[in-house]
């Protein structure tokens, strides 16, 4: 996929998203100069300890797009098994096919080219809901989750109060 | 767009990696980049030319998804995998777009087909761009809709013939 076409996929979706908006984030660009890089606004989803966030996070998009992944970061602190320290996203559809370092991703859970900044944000938000501990991102937000639940909650919570300032 | 099937997919080498295994693995040889031919090497070692004359856009292939690297630098054994898979993308049927009401849309790049645009129909009759499905196959033989493996689809499919 030659970067034009690349570029021009993203163009449309961005056009489509501005157009009829998605529920659960939004989007647009960091630079609107630079259509490879976004910047999304997710609403903590309802019924989760994230409910009432507002937690802002960028997605880097290769050249090659949609043949390879992007890269997603949170920019707003969040405390989550599956997310790193430093923000990185770890869910298997953002790694690619023949990428399965630990052998445990079956090929269908990985990237395929027809993902979009929808789908990627749908997988995410579901990740929010639902962390996995098989593959945990932050050992201690996961080792937390699983042995010191109410310390997690407070973690969350914190994050979640944060971001609401952030906003003001 | 640097696609390295076209030629391939216009002059057909008439080199059929599904029968028998008697072939030699062939090697694949970079004479430039909008000339890259599939070889069934009739001696041992490897058959490299001179090199190629310099050039901006050397094709690129995908010894695993994530990996480029221009046909100079394949082992062998990638080489052999990369010509089988290119092998089998050729044996996938195409067409040009008739139309049809059922297929619309090329999921890969999210345009509506044309009339005449020339499209691949993979074994679970999914169907895409050429252009947009090869890229994809060279680096993960799946179908990207459905996640079927091509490759035992396509084997199966010659089995029952």
């Amino acid at each position: 996929m030659s970067e034009l076409q690349s570029a021009l996929l993203l163009r449309k979706q961005l056009a489509e998203l501005n157009k009829n908006p998605v529920e659960g984030f939004s989007a647009g660009l960091i630079d609107d100069s630079d259509i490879y890089r976004w910047e999304v606004l997710l609403i903590g989803p309802p019924d989760t300890l994230y409910e009432g966030g507002f937690f802002k996070a960028h997605i880097y998009f290769p050249k090659e797009y949609p043949l390879r992944p992007p890269k997603m970061k949170f920019i707003t602190e969040i405390w989550h098994p599956n997310i790193e320290k430093n923000g990185d996203v770890c869910i298997s559809i953002l790694h690619e096919p023949g990428d399965d370092k630990w052998g445990y991703e079956k090929a269908c859970e990985r990237w395929l080219p027809i993902h979009t900044v929808e789908t990627i944000m749908i997988s995410v938000i579901s990740m929010l809901a639902d962390p996995n501990d098989q593959s945990p991102a932050n050992v201690d937000a996961a080792k937390e989750w699983r042995e010191n639940f109410p310390e997690f909650k407070r973690k969350v919570a914190r994050c979640v109060r944060r971001s609401q300032e952030e906003m003001l | 767009m640097g696609n390295c099937l076209q030629g391939l997919t216009s002059s057909n080498d008439g080199v059929s990696l599904l029968r028998g295994s008697e072939t030699p693995p062939p090697l694949l040889e970079s004479q430039s980049s909008s000339d890259l031919q599939l070889h069934a090497s009739s001696s041992s070692g490897m058959a490299f030319g001179p090199p190629p004359p310099y050039e901006e856009s050397m094709p690129m292939y995908h010894p695993t998804p994530n990996v480029s690297r221009p046909a100079s630098q394949l082992t062998e054994e990638e080489q052999v995998k990369i010509a089988k898979r290119i092998g089998l993308i050729q044996h996938l049927p195409t067409g040009t777009y008739d139309g049809c009401k059922k297929n619309r849309e090329c999921v890969i790049c999210m345009v509506e087909f044309m009339v005449g645009d020339a499209v691949r129909y993979l074994p679970c009759m999914h169907t895409y761009h050429v252009e947009c499905i090869d890229d994809w196959l060279m680096r993960s033989f799946t179908c990207p809709s459905c996640m079927e493996p091509v490759e035992s689809a396509l084997l199966s499919t010659y089995e029952a013939n």
